[in-house]
Order: C-alpha cells, then structure tokens, then sequence
C-alpha cells in the first residue's frame, strides 16, 4: 500500500472568485474529538464543517477510531456560502488515505444527505478546467469518483475509464458513465432508449449498437431500461473504449461483481452479442498510461491477447499499488 | 447486572406451538426444543446453560435439561440459500450450499453452539441465517479483504472461495460445500426493485438549507433496551472465546511480534472486563435514571461495538488463511479493532458527552 499520509489540503472557490484553502492533518486521538475543525472568526462554520465530515463518514465500511483529524480553512467565509462543503469531506478523506488524488483537488458541492453520500449541487455557476464540481449533472454521488453505482437513488450509474488515445505522455484516462432508469411502458426498440448527448450521430449509433449487442448477450436489460451515456471528455479516438462502456453498462444493471475503486478497460469487440472481447492496439503505451494512473482498488480489464506480451513486472507493480488485472476474453461469470 | 442480562427478560416467550421437526433442514437450521423429547435422526441436541456454556446430545437420546439451559435441536443440513455479495448489483449472486458440522473433537468451543448461545434468539431459520451471512460477505467485500472484481479469473476466486469458507466457518460454525456464481436476474429483477423503491422514497427535502440533515433520515426501529442487551450479550460471550482463538491463531516469530501479540491479548482482557462490568442502560448512577436520549447514545455504542466484534471474528478468519506475509497488515487491522472496541465500550460507559468541535 503507499505510505500514510499526514497531512493534506484541498481547495474550493468561494463566490468572490478567491480560493479557499482547507488543510487536513491527522495525529493520534488520544481521547479527543475524532474531528476538530476550524474557521478563523466563525466558530458556526466551523461546527458545520464537524457536522458535515462526520455525516460523510457514514458512507465508508471502514471506521477508525484511531486517529483524530484536524480540519482548518485559511479564510473567513461567510455563512450562506456552503459549497465548500465538499473540499471539506475531500480533505478529510484524502488525509486518511480513503481517496487518493492524483494530483491536487479543487472541490465546489455542496449537499443535504452527507449520510447518504449524496451530492446535491454548487453554487459555482461557470466551472473552470480540472474543477471537480458537486451536482446531479457532474459528480452526483461520492462513490462516482471511483466509479461505484449509487446506491440510495432510484436511478442507478456507474463509470468505467478507459484511455482516451493510445496512451504516451500526453493521453489521459476518460470516464464513461452509464446512468440507467426503469422504463415504465414496454418498448418494442429498445434502442430507442439509449441517449448519448456528448457525441456526434455516427459514434452515437456505434453506442447504441455496442449496448444492444452486450445486452443481448446478458438476455436481460432490453427494454426495461432508459440510459444516459455520458463521457467525461469527448475527444476520444478510436472503438477500444467498447470495454470501459460495456463494463460500466453490466455494473449499472446490477449484473457484475464490483471493484473497491475504478474499472479501467480498453478493448473491443466485432461480437458484443456473442461476449467477446477483442484485441486493441497500442499495448506498450496504455500499459504505460495505466500503471501511471492506477491507484488502490483498481481493476484493470485488457484483451486476453495482450496477456503474454505485457511489460514486465507489471502485475507486480499494480500489485503491489492494490490494483489488480486480468487479460479477458469474454465478459460474464468467470 | 449481569444476572438481569442472563435472565434474559426481553427474550422472546418460547412458542407455544408443538416442536416441528418436519421444518428442520428445510427452512430452519436450529428450533428452540421442549425437554424430554427423544432427538430424531439426523439432528443433534445443542444445550446453552445462562453462562453460555454449551454441550451436545447426539440423536436418538433424549434431552435432559439441567436447571437454567436451553435446548436446541440443530439439523446438519446440507442448505443451499443465494448470496447477494455486492448491495449494489442485485442480479449477481452466489449459490452457496453449506453444512453444520458434527462437533470438531479438536475444538473446546464449537462455533456454531456460540452463535446459537449469543446471537439466536429462538428459531434460526434459513432466510434470516441467509441475511446474517451475506451482511458479512458484504462487509468484507466492501473493506477489500475478500476480492470478487468484475471478470473474476479463476485464480483470483479460489482465492476469494478459501476467504469466503473460512469467513463461513470462523464466524458462524458452518462448512461451506459449495459456491457458485450465480444470475439471479430471475429472482431479483433490478428495474422493478428501482421502481419499488422510487415508490417507497420519501418526499425529497428541497434544495434549501436545512438544518438538520439527518433528520431527513427515516427513523428504524431501534429499541435501546432490546439493542443494548443483545449486543453486550454478544460482547460478554463471544469475547472470550475470540481471545482464545487469537492466542492460538498466531504463533510469533520473534520476539517483537510476542510483545505485540501480548499487547493485543491484553487490551482485549481489559475490553472483556469492560463488558463484564457495563453499569446497566437506565440508570446513571445508583437508584437515578438516565435521561433517554443518553440511553440511546449508549445503545449506539453498545450497537458499534458489537459491529467491531463482528469485524473482529472476519479478521481471526483472514490471519488463519494468511501465511507469514501479511502479518504486518493483520495486527494493524487487529489493533484498529481493538482500539474501536475500547473507545465504544467506554463511551457505552459514560453517562453523558461533552463534546466540544475544539477539543
């Protein structure tokens, strides 16, 4: 596993377009409070703040009574201003290593149902590049940041991330993500339910085609179901996304074990209806891409081709991060 | 205080319909058994005297009840029931069969009579052993300590399998036969169960601020008295029988590792007598009563507590498995266990918090 971390900050933009900085540290408890929170000149936000982490605590399987917390925010604020709510639950978990970032995160959200792990919104209206912002139309719950279904909503989803070119320096994992809803009344296309508002008509329809073909496949799911495909970043190239989709549709439905963290595939198929996985290019710089970017909990999904040609010690090195791969050549049980 | 809680007062009354053999090995694992009847083939008598103190009678004899024991007549099985491992994938299961062992002549506690001893309250029926069993599959599955990723390698679920089986058996005495990923998309059908609870949800609370969040919460039925004594309870039989296994689980090394085994006996041996000595729910000190609110403050933690345990048995199961290796991981997770059964046992302790955001 990687090493503890002591302290950590996350930020948050107020409405005056300044940052606000929120910095975690963890000691041992010693018979304190399990967490102590500050805000300099308003001792009410500070109490929020307490009530806030506490109730976001409730959604992790893992209590530790060990440790104790301190949160501190470097700037007044004043008390109508609550989306820093989610910077704050952020700091807390980064500093105990629940979510591991990779790189530095900046935080708008704010939410009525902590316990539940819902976001509800932000007040941020326009959001910048690389802000990772609260609501139903961004990050909606706090299990999406690894891609885990909702589990309180009527409307299930869940996120699979995929490379988004071939790998190399410059190329980054895109998620996908699948949000699906009973449908009332019988459909006799299902297609027809399947909207993907990021995407040109020609990708559009390779979508629908690729969850036909998987659903099939499943026997189930066809016309039962209205879904939303949604893609992080719209500047793919290629089909071996085909995987992370077909992925995050089965764990959406209900119908796949699930990973502790993301789901990052790559491949695709000719034969969705039949269940098969096929081989992609690009493995020496995906890999790369992918060991990169891995993190505890991870589940990595490859061709069942690239099995013998992996870089070496690559299952050691995931291994050794808590991912886990396996080389696959068709979906379903085992 | 501990008399009042062998007395057991909130026990259900024993049923009042005849013994009904013809349920065992069907639908129920163990039925509460009246004295004197002969125990019919298959099954086995398991008798729990107040202590918790638990011996068996093989069939064909007939139970002979000792003041102050209860009787149990416990079917071998085999059962098979399906597993739900992950909350939020319904339609993928585990078809799990499994049976209850004869008595391990290796053993001085058997399991299986621990749990009869400490968690059932009369009947253990299939459906609610099922439920028992896939809460803690699921609890262990969400903490990363039993793996069942999607597209599962072979490799990867005998692994899981050998968790799973020793979970099975170091948390409820039972063997598990076998398991075997299953659809249950049949059974469980996920479109209608999203419908069913978009219908039971509650009006959703608006986006304004409220104030208080979690009262948007429905309330469950939490009886303070019934949670509270239940749980210690299972805190007061089960710890010690914990302990013994942990001694003999871990056979140190070197001598770091002796201390740090010892360590971990030790605080346990204080958290048993922390138990042991619980002031009772109502009362604050001698003849003064506790406010409720605090009484449920206290059942909480006597609740918590007894979750820790249950992580506690999941941990024993995973250092039998374990080799050498991951010795290192096993007595942090012990010691995060411990230390949260100290804080929960002492705050179950406390008549009131003063619970300060700067403390």
């Amino acid at each position: 596993m990687t090493a503890p971390v002591f302290e950590a900050s996350c930020r948050s933009i107020l409405p005056d377009g300044s940052m606000l900085t929120i910095t975690a540290t963890r000691r041992p408890r010693a018979g304190r409070a399990d967490v102590k929170c500050s805000v300099p000149g308003v001792p009410a936000q500070a109490e929020r703040m307490q009530q806030v982490v506490r109730l976001a605590r409730h959604t992790e399987p893992r209590y530790d009574s060990r440790d104790q917390v301190v949160l501190s925010a470097d700037r007044a604020f004043d008390a109508a201003t609550r989306d820093w709510e989610l910077a704050a639950v952020l700091a807390d978990r980064i500093v105990r290593g629940v979510f591991q970032a990779a790189r530095p995160v900046v935080a708008n959200g704010w939410s009525d149902a902590w316990h539940l792990g819902r976001i509800d919104g932000r007040a941020l209206v326009n959001v910048p590049d690389g802000v990772l912002a609260g609501g139903p139309d961004a990050l909606p719950h706090l299990g999406a940041l690894t891609g885990q279904p909702d589990p309180v909503a009527a409307t299930a989803s869940a996120r699979a991330w995929f490379p988004l070119h071939s790998g190399g320096d410059h190329d980054d994992l895109g998620w996908v993500d699948v949000s699906v809803r009973p449908l009332a009344g019988a459909l006799d296309a299902d297609d027809d339910a399947i909207s993907v508002p990021d995407l040109d008509a020609l990708r559009q329809g390779q979508v629908r085609a690729v969850l036909a073909g998987s659903r099939h496949f499943d026997g189930r799911g066809q016309g039962q179901w209205k879904t939303t495909v949604r893609f992080g970043e719209t500047g793919f190239a290629g089909d071996s996304y085909g995987l992370a989709l077909v992925m995050a549709d089965r764990i959406a439905r209900g119908r796949e074990f699930m990973a502790r963290g993301r789901v990052i595939a790559t491949g695709t198929s000719s034969a969705w209806h039949a269940g098969k996985v096929e081989t992609v290019d690009a493995l020496a710089p995906k890999c790369a891409l992918i060991l990169r970017e891995a993190g505890p909990g991870d589940r990595i999904l490859l061709p069942k081709a690239w099995e013998g040609a992996l870089p070496q010690g690559m299952r050691e090195a995931l291994r050794a991060r808590g991912a886990s791969l396996a080389c696959v050549e068709r979906i379903g049980i085992i | 205080m501990l008399g009042s809680l062998f007395r057991n007062p909130l026990r259900r009354p024993p049923r009042q319909d005849a013994f009904d053999a013809t349920l065992l090995g069907s639908v129920a694992i163990a039925l509460p058994a009246p004295a004197g009847i002969t125990i019919p083939a298959p099954c086995a008598a398991v008798l729990v005297d107040r202590g918790g103190r638990s011996r068996r009678l093989a069939a064909g004899s007939r139970i002979a009840v000792l003041e102050g024991e209860t009787a149990w007549c416990v079917h071998p099985g085999p059962y098979t029931c399906d597993l739900v491992p992950f909350a939020g994938a319904p339609e993928i299961g585990l078809h799990v069969s499994f049976a209850v062992d004869a008595s391990d002549p290796r053993a001085t506690h058997q399991r299986f009579d621990l749990f009869l001893a400490s968690e059932a309250g009369s009947v253990v029926d299939l459906a609610g052993f099922g439920a028992l069993a896939q809460t803690a599959l699921q609890r262990e599955l969400a903490q990363g300590n039993l793996e069942l990723p999607p597209c599962t390698t072979l490799e990867e679920w005998n692994t899981f399998r050998s968790g799973f089986n020793q979970l099975m058996y170091t948390r409820f005495g039972v063997t598990v036969d076998d398991c075997v990923p299953v659809d249950l998309g049949a059974a469980h059908d996920y479109p209608a169960l999203l419908e069913a609870r978009l219908a039971a949800q509650v009006v959703p609370v608006t986006a304004a601020v409220s104030a208080e969040p979690a009262a948007a919460m429905p309330a469950e039925a939490f009886v303070p008295a019934c949670e509270d004594a239940r749980a210690l309870r299972r805190l007061f039989l089960e710890l010690p029988c914990l302990m013994c296994a942990v001694r003999m689980a871990v056979l140190p090394a070197d001598q770091v590792r002796f201390r740090q085994h010892q360590e971990l006996l030790r605080r346990l041996d204080l958290v048993s007598l922390s138990v042991g000595t619980m002031p009772a729910l109502e009362l604050a000190a001698p003849g003064q009563p506790l406010a409720p609110e605090e009484q449920l403050r206290r059942a909480r933690h006597s609740r918590r507590a007894a979750a820790a345990l249950d992580e506690a048995w999941a941990l024993l199961a995973r250092m039998k498995v374990a080799g050498e290796g991951p010795l290192d991981v096993l007595f942090d997770e012990a010691d995060r266990i411990v230390a949260n059964l100290e804080v929960e046992t002492g705050a179950r302790r406390l008549t009131q918090v003063q619970d300060e955001v700067t403390a």
